[in-house]
């Protein structure tokens, strides 16, 4: 028992495997839809529209102050005695529109923050020219949001990719699913959950690789 | 990915308006897939008792069966919301589940067990717990059968959502229960230093549980049940996994 089982863990490694596909899945379409309406929820943040803009506070404050697991518990257990037809809706679908709802919260105030940052003469001066509104964004504002915005968007997918974790409970055998029943077939929880590990923070580190390649790109402009 | 999500949420318009559980619809089954050796995964490959039985049950009906692996405490919520037809874990039949559930025939007989690290000899039953700690699986019978002892109150309970067993062997608690067959099959086949601690101390009886408002499939699956314990079927089945026959008081 003190011994690693080298043997059990390389037979894990390929079921492992193919179960990664249905995480990063998960977590990009999480992103992608996360993303969509982060930018829509900011925007009415920034703008201050009348109406949304409650309705927008009420949102982020409700999924940024409730746990993804009641959240997703409460969608896929608790909405369906409700509305019956709910029930149509898959564990993966699920999990996707929970991640979405759960992570565009927090990334709503990220993308608004890196709104307001940019230096407000900058607006005037745009203005004084004679740029549009939407030329104002397009060229001034947004190139800068976004540079300022990657970082922190970036850890809000890191974070995602480890909360489709939860799926499970949800029906769904992902890969800590898969990692979980193995477990609890063989016993061997330390060299399972050691595979699981290093899985997980070899898709991070690839992705850290890559955020760091963007930052390089977006601050080549402030290179001198 | 996207498709399955407009899919399925099509599929939720077009239900709104049409009923559900049609004759020749597969019988979705809700297991944890984490109970060895009742239902468990090795190589990716879902096996155990339960799926064999359930395989055959399926088979008699003449109907497909769908696997449907969650979390233990995902099972009754998947039952609840429609999502699964019935739950093949070892569900043990008791007042409050036979109070909103309807239960098919019990098709396991088996007993409570209490289970200690190998070398405790300190306990040699369930009277000895008074004033140990004792795990639990979270919901499951084992914990009420524990908190209905006269003296509950002087034993420390802990629920757990999975891995008793582990924590048993590492000494965090001194015990644990479960039923006597899976402990015992535990103990043969797995690397985990554990011993049963004396006799199995109450009876248990595992059926299907199907929702009140789903009793014509129960009455189904129970027709399936009776035949396959008349030919034969479900003792070899048992025999195949435990040696012995289970599927009789």
């Amino acid at each position: 028992m003190s011994v690693l089982d080298f043997d059990y863990m390389l037979g894990l490694l390929p079921v492992l495997l193919r179960y990664l596909p249905l995480t990063l899945e998960m977590a990009a379409a999480g992103m992608a839809l996360a993303l969509v309406l982060a930018c829509l929820l900011a925007v009415i943040r920034v703008l201050a529209i009348p109406g949304l803009n409650a309705a927008t506070v009420l949102f982020i404050s409700f999924f940024r102050g409730t746990p993804l697991l009641v959240q997703l518990f409460l969608f896929y257990y608790g909405l369906p005695q409700v509305f019956s037809a709910l029930t149509e809706i898959n564990g993966i679908t699920a999990t996707i529109l929970g991640l979405t709802l759960h992570f565009s919260a927090y990334m709503a105030e990220s993308i608004r923050a890196a709104i307001v940052g940019v230096d407000r003469s900058q607006t005037e001066a745009a203005l004084s020219i004679g740029m549009t509104n939407a030329q104002l964004m397009r060229r001034i504002v947004l190139p800068q949001a976004t540079r300022v915005a990657v970082p922190t968007l970036m850890n809000y997918f890191i974070d995602m990719i480890k909360a489709t974790s939860l799926a499970f409970t949800l029906g769904v055998t992902e890969l800590m699913g898969a990692t979980q029943k193995e477990a609890a077939g063989s016993f061997l929880y330390f060299e399972a959950f050691i595979m699981v590990a290093v899985l997980y923070w070899g898709i991070v580190e690839l992705l850290a690789w890559l955020q760091r390649r963007l930052e390089a790109r977006f601050n080549e402009a402030y290179q001198r | 990915m996207l498709r399955s999500v407009t899919l399925s949420l099509l599929g939720a318009a077009a239900l709104a308006t049409t009923g559900l559980t049609q004759a020749d619809e597969p019988l979705k089954v809700g297991m944890s897939g984490g109970y060895f050796p009742f239902t468990f995964v090795e190589q990716d490959v879902l096996q155990g008792f339960e799926v064999d039985v359930l395989e055959a049950v399926a088979d008699e009906m003449g109907v497909e069966v769908k696997f449907v692996t969650a979390n233990f405490s995902g099972l009754f919520g998947m039952l609840e919301s429609g999502r699964i037809d019935t739950i093949a874990n070892q569900i043990t039949i008791t007042e409050e589940r036979e109070a909103k559930y309807r239960f098919t025939e019990p098709y396991v007989y088996d007993g409570a067990q209490v289970v200690v690290k190998r070398g405790n000899d300190s306990i040699q039953g369930v009277e000895d717990l008074r004033g140990k700690s004792v795990a639990v699986n979270l919901g499951s019978n084992y914990e009420s059968l524990i908190n209905e002892l006269p003296y509950a109150d002087e034993i420390d309970i802990r629920t757990y959502e999975s891995n008793i067993e582990q924590d048993t062997a590492l000494g965090r608690v001194d015990a644990f229960v479960m039923d006597r067959v899976s402990a015992s099959q535990v103990i043969k086949e797995k690397p985990l230093p554990l011993q049963l601690a004396g006799q199995p101390f109450s009876q248990i009886r595992n059926a299907l549980p199907f929702r009140e408002d789903d009793a014509e499939l129960r009455d189904r699956v129970d027709t399936a049940l009776a035949a396959l314990r008349e030919d034969g079927t479900l003792s070899a089945i048992s025999n195949r996994w435990f040696g012995n026959d289970i599927t009789r008081p």
